[in-house]
């Protein structure tokens, strides 16, 4: 079962598209959905990942509306079934 | 308020207005409904209806029950919404062929279009299902303003221990420096649902506080113009210090925790305003 990332802002314009569907489903990481997202994504792999492969500190990852960096375990929480994934910068409202 | 246009796209005078009262009855039946008619033909202070009233650029007439009728001289359509809001759960506008709100679409032409924003398109009045437009346009950005929000708060079960009520308005700052290049507008990008959920949640943590009773938060999406106002927080409380403390928090966790995102164009350059700070 596949899982959907929503992207906003220039996230959204470095991947080409809002939404992006990837084949890491049930059981997989977050961190495996996220590899698979920036996959043949060069623009947007160098926005949010750093050299190392790590996630850059000001780019936000939640889980179903829920921070996975915050109130889970990082990119090594396990998805589940139907998880809606969303990836964006610094907030910037007001 | 919800705001909904109802717009000719090839139907005759008579079909659009039977549209509108068909929609005005229906909405009638879920609140108080506010009708706007746009006619550019009314022109050069001329008075759209005969008054009883001799002079005064805004006038008033006023009967027993609390029916009224009024005329003036310098509103316009924004305006006359930014009035209704305070008192209306929806508004009805005619006469505009290209409105920043939902719309209808009526006549022959109606299903041309590529418009999210279009609620309904139908060649004749009688085809319009007006349940499932209202439906609909509750699922829309509703309009709100600062009074909108005050009276809001006002009509709490909790007004009766309140003696203060503290706001906040964000607004489009053109410049920040005299020197700066104009900002013409901002968009505004919302995580739908999530970001809904993080403000109810906002509101819903502040109005635990101690002697605060009530709190309202708002903020626009799309696009906001230079001078627009952006964003409200409101609070009802006992007492002004708590009510400034929490507009105060109100606003900042609003920027902190709501993912919304703000894109500045300005006469020479457009950017997204998280990666310039």
């Amino acid at each position: 079962m596949p899982t959907e990332w929503k992207l906003f802002a220039d996230l959204a314009e470095r991947a080409g598209d809002k939404h992006v569907t990837v084949d890491a489903g049930a059981g997989d990481t977050v961190g495996a959905a996220l590899t698979e997202l920036v996959d043949d994504r060069p623009d947007l792999e160098g926005r949010v990942l750093t050299d190392d492969g790590e996630l850059r500190s000001q780019i936000n990852v939640l889980r179903n509306g829920t921070n996975v960096l915050v109130e889970e375990e990082g990119l090594e929480t396990e998805l589940e079934e139907g998880d809606e994934l969303a990836l964006f910068p610094p907030v910037s409202g007001g | 308020m919800y705001v909904l246009g109802i717009c000719d796209r090839g139907a005759d005078r008579d079909a659009v207005k039977r549209a509108v009262d068909r929609t005005v009855d229906c909405l009638e039946r879920r609140g108080r409904v506010g009708v706007v008619s746009y006619d550019a033909t009314i022109a050069d202070g001329q008075a759209i209806h005969e008054s009883n009233v001799v002079g005064g650029d805004v006038s008033y007439e006023l009967g027993a029950d609390g029916d009224w009728a009024a005329s003036g001289t310098g509103l316009n359509v924004a305006n006359a919404l930014d009035r209704l809001a305070v008192e209306c759960e929806y508004a009805v506008v005619t006469g505009i062929s290209d409105l920043r709100y939902p719309t209808v679409l009526i006549g022959d032409r109606a299903s041309d279009h590529s418009d999210d924003d279009v609620l309904a398109a139908v060649d004749a009045p009688g085809d319009l299902d007006v349940d499932a437009v209202a439906d609909a346009l509750e699922e829309t950005e509703p309009h709100r303003t600062l009074e909108s929000l005050v009276a809001r708060v006002k009509r709490s079960p909790n007004a009766d221990r309140s003696g203060a009520i503290a706001t906040f308005t964000g607004r489009v700052r053109a410049k920040d420096d005299p020197d700066d290049a104009r900002t013409e507008y901002l968009e505004f990008e919302k995580y739908e649902g999530v970001a809904d959920e993080r403000m109810a949640a906002l509101e819903a943590d502040l109005e635990e506080r101690e002697g605060v009773l009530e709190v309202e938060l708002h903020h626009r999406t799309g696009v906001v113009r230079d001078g627009e106002d952006i964003v409200f927080v409101v609070v009802l409380a006992g007492h002004r210090t708590e009510a400034f403390r929490t507009v105060e928090d109100g606003i900042n966790r609003l920027k902190d925790e709501v993912p919304l995102f703000k894109k500045e164009v300005t006469v020479d350059d457009e950017f997204w305003v998280h990666e310039r700070t």
